[in-house]
C-alpha cells in the first residue's frame, strides 16, 4: 500500500464512480483497502464480475493488510440457498456470480436494504444491457443509500464504441469518472521518486531469425494488400504495426462482423491467415527452434487448402529458414548441402549460423537401409536426375535462442555482484532472482535451460523431434527397423507442399525425410536400448557410429559421474555453484516442482553461496513480487503491467535495491509491440480525460429512477416490495405484466432489456422453453450461432417437438446481433442446388414438420422485447407455477399438459419411433397393426412387412428385436 | 385433364399475381406453373405460401392482412415469405411479424431474390422429406440404437439399458418381460419397473 492507493481509494469513497486506473498500479490493493473498510454490520457488499486471478489477489492482499479480517466468502452454484440467505442476513462482503445474485434479486430474497454496497470489477466489459446493469438498477430502485463502484485497469477497453464510459456510467448510476493514468503527477511522483535501477539489454536476431522475421512480415504485408483490395474495409488502421497486435483482430472485425455474413471466402481467409502470421511474429521469438519448426509442420498439415498465406512467395522461405536453425542435409561424399535449386538460400554458408562452440553439430550417417529406400522411391516416382543413390546425412545446427546466452551472461553477473557482499549482511531475500517471462510454457524451458545448459536442451528437443518423427512412422517397435511404409506420413515431413513444387524439390524432400529418418531411428533404437538395459548400450557399435557429444553426455549423467558440470554452459555453472556435488539431487527436485524451483545449490563447503532462482509466468497473474520480494529481475518477455508492478513494489519498499534487467530483441516486433502497449494506454487516458470533459451524465441520475418507477408503473404499480394481489377490485389494471424466464436465459441480455420495459421478470427452472409469455405462448431463443448449431446437434427439433406438445402457441426466436449483420447468407452464397445442410434446408425442413411453430426474426434485443409486448397485449398472464410443471413427469409417470398424453402412450411412441426401420410414414400403421410395443415384439416377419408397407424396414426391424445383445464378460 | 393435374402435382403452382415477380426466374430446382389459386404459391397439398417484399408492405400496410385473411384454414403449413429489402428493417418486420404470428402464418424471411426462390424450392422438394436430417443421430451400431431407444423411457440410463441387454439377451424378450423379471435386474428399482412395464405393455393408443 502507498499513500496513493490511500487517496485513490479515499476520493472515491468521497463521491461513488468508475474508477480506471493503468495497468499494474496495484489495482487488487485497491480493492482490498476498499472492502477493509466495510464491517458486516453495516449489511453486504456484493463483489460483482471478478476473475479468478483477481478474486485470489484481493484475498491475499486483504490477509496481508489485516490479518485478523475475515476473508471474503466467495457465492457461486456450489453455495446452497439457504446458505445465501443466511449470509445476506450475517452481512460482510462476497463475490458472487451474477447469474445468482440477479435469480436471488429477482425473486425477492435479497433484503436491500441491507446491502451496503455493488462493486463491479472489470467495468469495461459492462453494456447497458448486461446482467450487472440489470443488478445495478434493482439496487438503486429500492436503495438510494447504498454505493455502487466500478474499477477498471484497461483504459484501451473503455473507449471502444461509440462513448462507451458513458454509458457504463449511466448504466452504474454514477456520476465520477475517476482516472488514474500512470502519468497522473501524484502517481508518477510515488514512483518515481525511488526507481529501480534498469538495466536494458538489446539482443540481436540471429541472421535466419531475421530472415524469417522479415519474410513474415513480407507475406503479411502481401495479405493486406489483397485486403486492401477488396474495398470492404477503411484502409487507414491496415498497417504492418498493427497487424502485430491483438487488437488489429479487434479493428477488422469490428469492421468487417455488421457485413460477415456477405463477405466472400477469399477474405475471411485473409483475416485469418492475418491472424496466423501475427502468431508466427510472436512464436518466432518465443519458441526456440526447434519447436518453431515443429509448430509450422503442424500448421503446415493443419492449414486449410484454401489459405493464401502458406502459397505466398516468402512462405518458403519462412519453411526454408526455420529448417535450417534445425537440421541441414548435406551429401557425405561431397559435404555439400542439399538443397532445392530455387535460388532461395540466402544462408547456404553453415559457417554464418554456426558461429563457433554454443553450436551442436552433430553428423549421422544415413545407414544402408535409408540409401536404398531412396533409392526405390526415387524410382518410383520416375525422376531420378538428381542421383538416385546418394548418401545424405543430417547435419543438426539446432540454433539456440539468443536471449539465453544474454540471460546466463546476466546471472553471472549477477552472481558477481553477490560476491562481493558478505552473507551476514545479506538479508532474507537479497539473493532472490525472479525471471519473468510471459508463460508457463516458457518458465519451464528457461528453468532446463539454466539448469541443464542450453546445448542439453536442444539436444533433447531434438531427439524428442525426431522420436516424434520416428513415431509417425511406427518405427518404435524394436525389430522392425526398415521403414518401407513411409508413404501416406509425409504430410509433416513437406509433401504437403510439394504439389507445387518442382522434381527437384520434391526429390530434395525426399532425399531429407530419408535423413531425418535415419537419424530418427537411431534415436528412437538407442532410446529402447536404454530402456531395457543401461549398461548395454554401451558396447553397442552400431549406434557408436553416431559418435555424438550427447550420446557420451547422456551416459555420463546416467552413470552419475560428477563431470557433468563440465558439459555445461559455464555461467549455468558459476550459478550452480563450482562444487556442486549433488545435481541429480537437484534435477529431481526440479521434476518435482514445476512452477517455482529454488535452486539455492548446497554450500557444503561454506563457501560463498549463490542465489535464489524463480521463475514467473506473467500470465498467470499472481502477486510474485509482494510474496518474493526479490532484488533482482530479469524481464524476459516485457510487459507493460509487471514493469508497473515493479514500480510499485520498489516505491513501497524505498530501501530495498531492486535491479531490473530488460532482455528485448533488437528491431523486433517484441520492442515495437511493448512501447505501443504504453502509448496505447496513454493515448486510451487522454481519450477518456477530454470524454470526461464533455459527458452528458444527469445530475440527478436517482432522477432517472423515478422515471423509472413510472415506467415500471406504466403498465402496472410496480411491486418490488408489496403484493400485486392486494389490489382488491381494480386487478386488471393493477396487474403488471409478467414473464416467466428459464434460469439459464441469465446469461443473456433480453431479461433485462424486458425488464427495462417495465416486465416484471419472474425466474424458474423450464422444462420446456425459455420465456414464457402466456398460458399458450411460449418461446425458445436461438442466436444465429446457436440456431446453427442446435439444428446440428438435432436439439432444436427436440425443442421443437416439446413446445409443440405442451403449448397452443410455439414460438422459434431467431435473434441476430445488433451488430451483425441481419442475414444468413449473402446470394452468391445461395448456391445452385439445394443442399441438406444449408440453412434454409433446415428451416424449411423444420416448418415442414412443426407447421405450428412460429417464427420469430428479431433484429436486436429491443425489437424482441417489443414483439413480446405485442404478443402479450392480448393474452392472459403466465402461470408460473405450471410453467415450471410442464414437461415435469409427476411420480405416476405422467405428464401434465401433454397435449398427446391423453390419447396416447407418448413414452411407447417415442420409443417405437426409435426403432430401425420405423419411419414417419409406417408407425401409424404399426400402431394400428399392434395394440402395445410388447405384442410388436412377437409380431412375425409377414405381417411387420404388411404393416410397415415393405420387406427391407421389417426385416430392419424384426432383426433389430431378435439381435443378441452383447453380454459383458 | 389427368397429365395436367400429374404435371401439376411435381410443380409449384404460382398465382398470376405474381407474373412480373423477378423471383420466380430464380426457381430452377423445380418447375412451376402459373393456375387460379388463392395463395400466392402452392406448394403442396397442404402447403401455400404468400410473398410480401418489405417494401412493398411499407407502402401498402393493409395489404397482408387482407392475403392472409382470404386463406383458408385447411392449409396446415401457411408460410408468410418476407424478403427484406429495406434497410430499417425494424419497424415493418414488427408489423409483419405480427401479423403473421397472429393469423397463425409462419414467417421465413429471406434477403435475396435467389434466397426467397430457395425457401419455395425446398419446401416443394423436402415435401414429404422425413426429418432425419435436423433430429438428433445416433450411431448406427447395435447399442447406441438400443440405448436410444430404450432411454427414451424416463430415468432409464446407459447402464440400465447393458443391464436389460444382458439379462433378457434381445429387445423382443426385455419387451416381453414380466415385471417380477423387470424387478430382479440390479439397478431397476421400483419406479423404474413400472415406467418400464407400462411403456412395454400399455398399448400405444389410450383410447379406442
Amino acid at each position: 500500500m502507498l499513500p496513493i492507493h490511500e487517496h485513490i481509494v479515499g476520493e472515491l469513497v468521497q463521491e461513488d464512480g468508475v474508477v480506471v486506473i493503468g495497468a499494474g498500479i496495484g489495482f487488487a490493493k485497491l480493492l482490498a483497502s476498499l472492502l477493509r473498510l466495510h464491517s458486516p454490520s453495516e449489511g453486504v457488499v456484493f463483489v460483482l464480475s471478478a476473475s479468478e486471478g483477481q478474486r485470489a489477489a484481493i484475498k491475499e492482499e486483504l490477509l496481508e493488510q489485516d490479518s485478523s479480517l475475515q476473508a471474503p466468502i466467495e457465492i457461486n452454484n456450489e453455495y446452497t440457498a439457504s446458505d445465501r440467505l443466511s449470509f445476506y442476513a450475517r452481512g460482510g462482503v462476497a463475490f458472487i456470480t451474477s447469474r445468482i445474485l440477479i435469480v436471488d434479486l429477482l425473486n425477492e430474497r435479497v433484503p436491500l436494504a441491507r446491502v451496503s454496497g455493488l462493486v463491479f470489477l472489470n467495468a469495461h466489459r459492462l453494456s447497458d444491457t448486461c446482467t450487472e446493469a440489470f443488478i445495478a438498477r434493482l439496487y438503486r430502485v429500492s436503495n438510494r443509500k447504498g454505493f455502487i463502484r466500478a474499477f477498471s485497469d484497461k483504459p484501451q477497453a473503455m473507449i471502444s464504441g461509440f462513448s462507451k464510459t458513458e454509458r457504463i456510467m449511466r448504466s452504474l448510476f454514477v456520476r465520477r469518472l475517476h482516472l488514474w493514468p500512470r502519468f497522473h503527477m501524484s502517481i508518477a511522483s510515488a514512483l518515481e521518486e525511488n526507481p529501480p535501477q534498469v538495466v536494458d539489454l538489446r539482443v540481436p536476431f540471429t541472421g535466419s531469425m531475421h530472415g524469417i522475421h522479415a519474410a513474415i512480415l513480407e507475406v503479411m504485408d502481401a495479405c493486406l494488400k489483397e485486403l486492401k483490395k477488396t474495398n470492404k474495409l477503411d484502409v487507414e488502421d491496415l498497417t504492418i504495426e498493427n497487424g502485430l497486435f491483438k487488437s488489429f483482430d479487434e479493428i477488422v472485425r469490428r469492421q468487417l462482423d455488421p457485413i460477415w455474413h456477405t463477405l466472400s471466402r477469399k477474405i475471411k481467409q485473409l483475416v485469418s491467415d492475418l491472424k496466423t502470421l501475427r502468431k508466427l511474429a510472436d512464436y518466432l521469438l518465443r519458441y526456440d527452434a526447434i519447436t518453431f519448426l515443429k509448430y509450422l509442420d503442424t500448421l503446415r498439415a493443419s492449414e486449410d487448402v484454401r489459405s493464401v498465406w502458406i502459397f505466398a512467395n516468402p512462405t518458403h522461405k519462412i519453411f526454408e529458414l526455420a529448417k535450417r536453425r534445425v537440421f541441414q542435409v548435406v551429401r557425405t561424399d561431397t559435404g555439400d548441402p542439399v538443397v532445392s535449386d530455387r535460388g532461395k538460400r540466402p544462408l547456404k554458408g553453415r559457417g554464418k549460423q554456426n558461429s563457433g562452440s554454443d553450436m551442436a553439430t552433430k553428423k549421422r550417417k544415413a545407414n544402408d537401409g535409408s540409401a536404398s529406400e531412396l533409392s526405390v522411391s526415387s524410382a518410383n516416382a520416375g525422376s531420378d536426375q538428381v542421383g538416385a543413390v546418394q548418401d545424405v546425412e543430417v547435419v543438426v545446427m539446432a540454433e539456440e535462442m539468443p536471449k539465453w546466452k544474454v540471460l546466463h551472461e546476466v546471472l553471472g553477473e549477477i552472481q558477481e555482484e553477490l560476491q562481493g557482499i558478505e552473507p551476514a549482511d545479506w538479508e532474507d531475500d537479497s539473493a532472490t532472482v525472479l525471471i519473468a517471462c510471459k508463460d508457463e510454457r516458457t518458465c519451464l524451458q528457461l528453468q532446463d535451460c539454466v539448469n541443464k545448459g542450453a546445448q542439453k536442451l536442444m539436444g533433447d528437443e531434438w531427439e524428442k523431434y525426431l522420436l516424434g518423427k520416428a513415431e509417425l512412422h511406427g518405427m518404435r517397435t524394436r525389430k522392425k527397423r526398415t521403414y518401407v511404409g513411409s508413404r501416406g506420413v509425409g504430410v509433416l515431413n513437406g509433401k504437403l507442399s510439394s504439389r507445387n513444387v518442382s522434381v527437384e524439390d520434391a526429390t530434395t524432400a525426399r532425399q531429407e525425410e530419408v535423413a531425418l529418418l535415419a537419424a530418427a531411428a537411431e534415436v528412437s533404437f538407442r532410446e529402447e536400448e536404454n530402456r531395457g538395459g543401461r549398461g548395454r548400450g554401451r558396447g553397442r557399435g552400431r549406434s557408436r557410429g553416431a559418435g555424438s557429444g550427447k550420446r557420451t553426455q547422456k551416459e555420463k549423467q546416467d552413470a552419475g559421474n560428477d563431470d557433468t558440470i563440465s558439459l555445461e554452459d559455464p555461467s549455468v555453472s558459476i550459478l550452480l555453484d563450482e562444487k556442486n556435488d549433488n545435481l541429480g539431487e537437484e534435477s529431481a527436485l526440479l521434476e518435482d516442482s514445476v512452477k517455482e524451483v529454488s535452486n539455492r545449490t548446497s554450500n557444503q563447503q561454506g563457501k560463498k553461496s549463490s542465489s535464489l532462482l524463480h521463475f514467473y509466468a506473467i500470465e498467470s497473474e499472481q502477486r510474485i513480487l509482494d510474496i518474493l520480494r526479490p532484488s533482482f529481475v530479469i524481464v524476459y518477455d516485457p510487459d507493460m503491467a509487471f514493469v508497473r508492478e515493479m514500480e510499485v513494489y520498489k516505491a513501497e519498499h524505498p530501501l530495498k535495491s531492486l535491479k531490473v534487467y530488460f532482455l528485448f530483441y533488437d528491431n523486433s516486433t517484441e520492442a515495437q509491440k511493448f512501447e505501443a502497449s504504453i502509448r496505447r494506454e496513454n493515448s486510451a487516458f487522454e481519450s477518456l480525460i477530454r470524454q470526461k470533459a464533455s459527458m452528458m451524465i444527469p445530475v440527478d441520475q436517482d432522477g432517472r429512477l423515478l422515471d423509472l418507477n413510472a415506467l415500471s408503473q406504466s403498465p402496472s404499480t410496480f411491486s418490488s416490495n408489496s403484493s400485486t394481489r392486494k389490489a382488491g377490485g381494480r386487478k386488471a389494471s393493477e396487474k403488471q405484466m409478467k414473464v416467466v424466464v428459464d434460469m439459464r436465459e441469465f446469461g443473456s441480455s433480453l431479461p433485462c432489456v424486458l425488464h427495462q420495459q417495465g416486465i416484471k421478470i419472474v425466474p424458474v427452472t423450464l422444462e420446456v422453453g425459455d420465456y414464457i409469455l402466456s398460458p399458450d405462448i411460449c418461446v425458445e431463443r436461438k442466436s444465429v450461432a446457436d440456431l446453427f448449431q442446435s439444428f446440428a446437434s438435432g436439439r432444436l427439433y427436440h425443442q421443437a417437438e416439446t413446445m409443440t406438445r405442451y403449448y397452443r402457441i410455439p414460438v422459434l426466436l431467431i435473434e441476430f446481433s445488433q451488430d451483425k449483420s441481419f442475414s444468413f447468407q449473402s446470394a452468391n452464397e445461395v448456391g445452385e442446388d439445394i443442399l441438406p445442410t444449408n440453412i434454409v434446408s433446415r428451416l424449411s425442413l423444420l416448418v415442414l414438420h412443426f407447421p405450428r411453430l412460429r417464427v420469430i426474426w428479431s433484429r436486436s434485443l429491443h425489437a424482441t422485447a417489443d414483439i413480446f409486448l405485442t404478443l402479450k397485449s392480448n393474452q392472459d398472464e403466465p402461470d408460473v407455477d405450471k410453467a415450471m410443471r410442464v414437461g415435469v413427469p409427476t411420480e405416476d409417470g405422467l405428464i401434465e399438459g401433454d397435449l398427446r398424453a391423453e390419447n396416447y402412450n407418448s413414452t411407447a411412441v417415442e420409443l417405437l419411433r426409435r426403432l430401425p426401420g420405423v419411419t414417419d410414414a409406417n408407425y401409424r400403421s404399426l400402431m394400428d397393426g399392434c395394440n402395445s410395443l410388447a405384442e410388436l415384439a412377437c409380431v412375425p416377419m409377414e405381417k411387420l412387412s404388411e404393416l410397415m408397407g415393405g420387406n427391407r424396414p421389417a426385416r430392419m426391424l424384426r432383426d433389430f428385436l431378435d439381435a443378441k445383445c452383447p453380454t459383458l464378460a | 385433364d389427368a397429365a395436367h393435374t400429374g404435371q401439376a402435382r411435381n410443380a409449384i403452382l404460382v398465382s398470376r399475381r405474381q407474373q412480373g415477380n423477378p423471383m420466380l426466374k430464380h426457381i430452377k430446382n423445380v418447375r412451376w406453373i402459373y393456375a387460379d389459386i388463392v395463395p400466392d404459391y402452392l406448394l403442396g397439398q397442404n402447403s401455400c405460401a404468400l410473398y410480401l417484399s418489405l417494401r412493398y408492405h411499407l407502402l401498402h400496410p393493409d395489404y397482408l392482412y387482407f392475403r392472409i385473411r382470404e386463406l383458408l384454414k385447411s392449409f396446415r403449413l401457411r408460410i408468410v415469405l418476407c424478403y427484406v429489402d429495406v434497410e430499417d428493417v425494424v419497424k415493418p418486420l414488427h408489423e409483419v411479424t405480427k401479423t403473421a404470428l397472429l393469423h397463425d402464418c409462419t414467417l421465413l424471411c429471406a434477403w435475396s431474390l435467389e434466397e426467397c426462390a430457395r425457401y419455395l424450392e425446398t419446401i416443394k422438394i423436402y415435401e414429404n422429406k422425413p426429418a432425419d436430417a435436423i433430429q438428433e443421430r445416433t450411431d448406427n451400431d447395435y447399442l447406441s440404437r438400443l440405448t436410444s431407444a430404450l432411454t427414451s423411457v424416463r430415468h432409464i440410463n446407459k447402464t440400465d439399458v447393458l443391464t436389460l441387454g444382458s439379462t433378457f439377451g434381445t429387445l423382443a424378450a426385455t419387451m416381453g418381460a414380466s415385471m417380477e423379471e423387470l424387478a430382479r435386474c440390479p439397478g431397476i428399482g421400483e419406479r423404474k419397473v413400472k415406467r418400464l412395464y407400462d411403456a412395454f405393455h400399455e398399448p400405444f393408443r389410450r383410447t379406442s
